[in-house]
């Protein structure tokens, strides 16, 4: 397995606080890898400088092959690099089937004078834009939802529509952030099969932030640890679990003496 | 009950009577002329039918419960999806919430009302036809109102030169078209649903019967009226006497209105298309009925749904507060005044001699000088675009604002380029083939025709609007309005999608503009001041933002109402501003809102999952869509 995704030595800075501290890392192709860390850690950061949101002051990104510092948030998804984000943020008054189509916005190549003036190839686009987003949100469990507002979907489900409308833009490595958080047990055990589903059937690298110990543990086949904006573990979820510094960055430094790797692991 | 019922329909149609009397009386259609009793009506059977919501509202939760169960039980009335595809087609008018009840009694009070005015004209016919001097009578009244509301002047009874056929047969007529208004609207809002809920009803007058009905006199209105507007343009024909002019227009806009209607309560495909068209012939008559005061009123306010459609795409699609637009119309404007008069600054008219060419003979033609408008606006838009791509919200309308008062500046004080204050005159008037539009069209004076091009393009700019915001760039700038990072973040590039937005609003603000210094004849800076970009914000927030129809609605009320309210006189603008306050209560969105709007306004909780195929924006979306009707419902119920 190759390297989609590899970052070496980025380093993020707000002002006098480095929130991204040299951090180096290697997302193998089709895999689930997890990113884990206390609040205030640098995760969200360090998706954020991935996905174009943040410049990095210091520090290499290449995916695929190419660098991917210096380009602008839709370049990247370009690439093909989607993400979702930790507080929901959808397209509140568009539907959901909405959300998914801007989602593939890129993917559509039709132009402005063609829908000006109806051309059969672009509404044959737009048809077929419609069919992949309606299958999109049956992929992700949404069937029938189509038409609600999406502010108007239970919460679970706009998480779900996030995902969606990041697979709108076919990518292949997509950034989840802290996709069950908030879930109830039945809802988080949805989305981890979800998670699965996307590499199995879609062929969809997946790097997700996520808190819940028992998905991380459980779906992850790699996880990194980062704590003040540095990474301090990285292993298969059984080494990281038992490693001392991630305790220690967790429970603190009495609790890492005791040495007590079940306290991750909950 | 039922008594109850039937008791308080013609108590309404009574009362509706009296009010209409009443208006008679004061002589409110003696100004407004013969068209008087459909417009009457129409506002009549508005009337009823919020009184009817209201009280709808006050029994809605037990009411509703009992109607889910009822339905079912009552063997008259099992009416399922499948048995009425004639009302599940049509797109409801006016949002739910009517009732069985509403339906009947609506009909009933229209139906009395148009009952007790075809009465009190017969009595009158009868009158005339037996001798009797009416003058008398009607001058102790108020002067000859009503004769005016059944659409004969004074002069024409004062010289006793009307016919009893003549008259009779213009009462039918305009009591028959009052009544099928009300018809329309009272029944063309229901949903079958709602009627099916209330078990109130008479067992033989069945709600689909009724929505039939209502249905079909609302597709005949319209066909009705335009025939009448023919008959009036007819060489000879005169019904009207002084009121000709109003009377035309009127007709003319309720024959639209009434037409807009018919779209709605028309079933997609054949049916549709043949109204469409109707509605398009009753629109592109209005130029050729309407005297030339009118005619220039109208064309200044299409001009300004040219703008407001412009500015919509900037405003209400990408979501860019601009207050400068005002700027891009005078673009359009200048343009076109140094392409076609015969004025030009000392720079231009070197450069012209340099190249062998006269200056005194306009440049170009107003077809030849229109891709070059709007070109230079479109380049205007993109200047104005490119600095503030950073810029949202409050600081984007400021700098936006400074940016109209600067080309409004420049063109001031650039005298030797603009001619400043002293303005640019004589501009050319658009040709037909080269010739003057009088030369093809006897009917069609200069603002006629002024209006009739601003019409079309309206009606080009704005299937042009439409069409992209249906497409994946609509999309892309209400992404952007929703959340600017995410969207960028999904893939729409924002430069371009803005840029796009300004570039296009800006575009047909030229077009508007050029139109604008044809119709003037001559321009000056004053003409393109800060009220021009206000008023065209105004209209499109008023009309109701995003969404066309409610622009031209919008246009016709900030522009034309004023004009109209000059027989008020004084106290016209004090009218105009209180329509405008009761206005923004009644309808905080605007006239006509488009979906989404509505979903931003109104609170969450208190509707379902909004469906967004009934607006007239979306008419162009795939049908597909509407499968999301079922979810507003019956889901709601079983919640409860």
């Amino acid at each position: 397995m190759t390297a989609l995704l590899s970052i070496q030595g980025v380093t993020k800075v707000f002002g006098g606080l480095t929130a991204v501290d040299n951090v180096d890392l290697e997302i193998a192709e089709l895999s689930i890898s997890s990113l884990i860390g206390p609040n205030g850690a640098g995760k969200t950061t360090l998706f954020n400088c991935l996905t174009g949101l943040h410049r990095p002051e210091n520090g290499e990104i290449v995916f695929d092959g190419r660098s991917l510092v210096g380009l602008r948030p839709d370049e990247i998804t370009e690439r093909g690099v989607a993400r979702t984000y930790q507080n929901i943020r959808l397209f509140g008054r568009m539907t959901a089937l909405e959300n998914v189509l801007v989602g593939q916005h890129l993917r559509l190549k039709s132009s402005h004078w063609s829908a000006i003036l109806r051309t059969a190839g672009q509404r044959a686009e737009e048809h077929a834009a419609r069919e992949s987003g309606r299958e999109l949100l049956e992929f992700v469990g949404l069937e029938g939802q189509e038409n609600v507002v999406s502010t108007n979907l239970p919460y679970g489900d706009q998480r779900l529509l996030e995902v969606a409308r990041a697979l709108g833009s076919r990518p292949r490595l997509l950034l989840l952030d802290e996709p069950a958080a908030g879930m109830n047990p039945r809802e988080t055990d949805r989305m981890m099969e979800l998670v699965h589903r996307l590499r199995d059937e879609r062929d969809v690298t997946v790097f997700l932030i996520e808190h819940d110990m028992k998905v991380v543990m459980s779906i992850s086949e790699s996880v990194s640890v980062l704590d003040y904006g540095k990474k301090i573990a990285e292993g298969t979820p059984m080494e990281v679990r038992s490693d001392a510094r991630v305790i220690e960055a967790y429970l603190g430094p009495e609790v890492a003496v005791q040495g007590s790797a079940e306290a991750v692991g909950k | 009950m039922r008594h109850d019922t039937v008791t308080r329909s013609v108590k309404t149609g009574l009362v509706a009577f009296a009010c209409l009397s009443y208006l008679i009386l004061v002589g409110i259609p003696g100004r407004i002329g013969g068209a008087a009793l459909p417009s009457l009506a129409l506002i009549a059977a508005l009337v009823f039918w919020f009184n009817f919501r209201r009280n709808e509202d006050f029994r809605t939760v037990p009411e509703r419960d009992r109607g889910s169960t009822g339905a079912e039980g009552k063997p008259g009335w099992q009416i399922g999806t499948n048995h009425a595809p004639a009302a599940n087609d049509t797109v409801p008018l006016l949002p739910a919430g009517i009732s069985g009840l509403n339906l009947h009694l609506g009909l009933a009070a229209g139906a009395t009302t148009g009952l007790l005015i075809a009465i009190c004209s017969s009595v009158i016919v009868a009158a005339i036809g037996n001798g009797v001097s009416i003058q008398p009578v009607f001058d102790k009244m108020v002067p000859l109102n009503v004769a005016a509301l059944v659409g004969v002047s004074p002069g024409q009874i004062a010289q006793a030169d009307v016919s009893p056929f003549r008259y009779l047969l213009q009462t039918v007529y305009f009591a028959g078209a009052g009544i099928l208004a009300a018809l329309a609207v009272t029944t063309g809002g229901a949903r079958l649903t709602d009627a099916a809920r209330s078990d109130r009803l008479p067992v033989n007058l069945s709600a689909p019967k009724i929505l039939a009905a209502g249905r079909l006199a609302g597709l005949a209105l319209p066909i009705v009226l335009l025939a009448f507007i023919v008959l009036l343009g007819l060489p000879g024909v005169s019904a009207f006497g002084s009121n000709e002019g109003t009377v035309r227009l009127l007709l003319t806009l309720v024959a639209t209105g009434s037409g807009l209607f018919a779209h709605r309560l028309s079933r997609p495909g054949r049916e549709r298309r043949i109204v469409t068209v109707l509605l398009g012939l009753g629109v592109l008559m209005m130029p050729f009925v309407l005297d030339q005061f009118q005619n220039s009123v109208m064309g200044l306010v299409f001009i300004y749904v040219m703008m407001g459609l412009g500015l919509n795409i900037v405003v209400g699609y990408a979501g860019l507060l601009d207050l400068g637009y005002v700027a891009f119309f005078a673009i359009g404007a200048y343009t076109y005044a140094f392409l076609s008069a015969p004025f030009s600054s000392p720079y231009i008219s070197n450069l012209l001699l340099l190249l062998n060419i006269s200056p005194d003979s306009p440049l170009l033609g107003y077809w030849m000088a229109l891709p070059v408008a709007m070109l230079t606006a479109a380049i205007g838009g993109i200047l104005l675009g490119i600095p503030v791509l950073r810029l949202r919200g409050d600081y984007l309308a400021i700098v936006t604002l400074g940016f109209g008062e600067i080309i409004r500046l420049f063109m001031l004080n650039m005298g030797e380029l603009t001619n400043g204050p002293r303005g640019i005159l004589e501009i050319s008037q658009p040709s037909l083939f080269g010739f003057a539009p009088e030369a093809f069209f006897g009917l069609l004076s200069s603002q006629g025709w002024t209006f009739l091009l601003a019409l079309i393009s309206s009606a080009l700019i704005a299937i042009v609007a439409i069409r992209l915001n249906s497409s994946r760039l609509g999309r892309a700038w209400f992404a952007m309005q929703e959340d600017e990072d995410v969207a960028e973040a999904t893939g729409v590039h924002l430069v371009r999608t803005k840029l796009l937005a300004f570039a296009i609003g800006a575009t047909f603000a030229g077009m508007a503009g050029q139109l604008y210094a044809a119709r003037q004849i001559n321009i000056f800076p004053e003409n393109f001041s800060l009220f021009v970009s206000i008023d065209a914000l105004a209209l499109i927030i008023v009309g109701g933002i995003g969404s066309p129809a409610g622009i031209v609605l919008g246009a016709l009320a900030l522009k034309g109402l004023p004009e109209v309210l000059r027989g008020v006189d004084e106290y016209r603008i004090v009218a105009f501003a209180a329509l405008l306050v009761i206005m923004m209560i009644v309808r905080p969105a605007g006239i006509l809102p488009s979906p989404r709007r509505r979903v931003q306004l109104t609170a969450p909780e208190e509707q379902g999952p909004p469906e967004l195929s009934d607006g007239a924006e979306e008419d162009f979306r795939e049908p597909l869509e509407k499968k999301a009707a079922p979810l507003n419902g019956p889901e709601k119920d079983e919640a409860q």
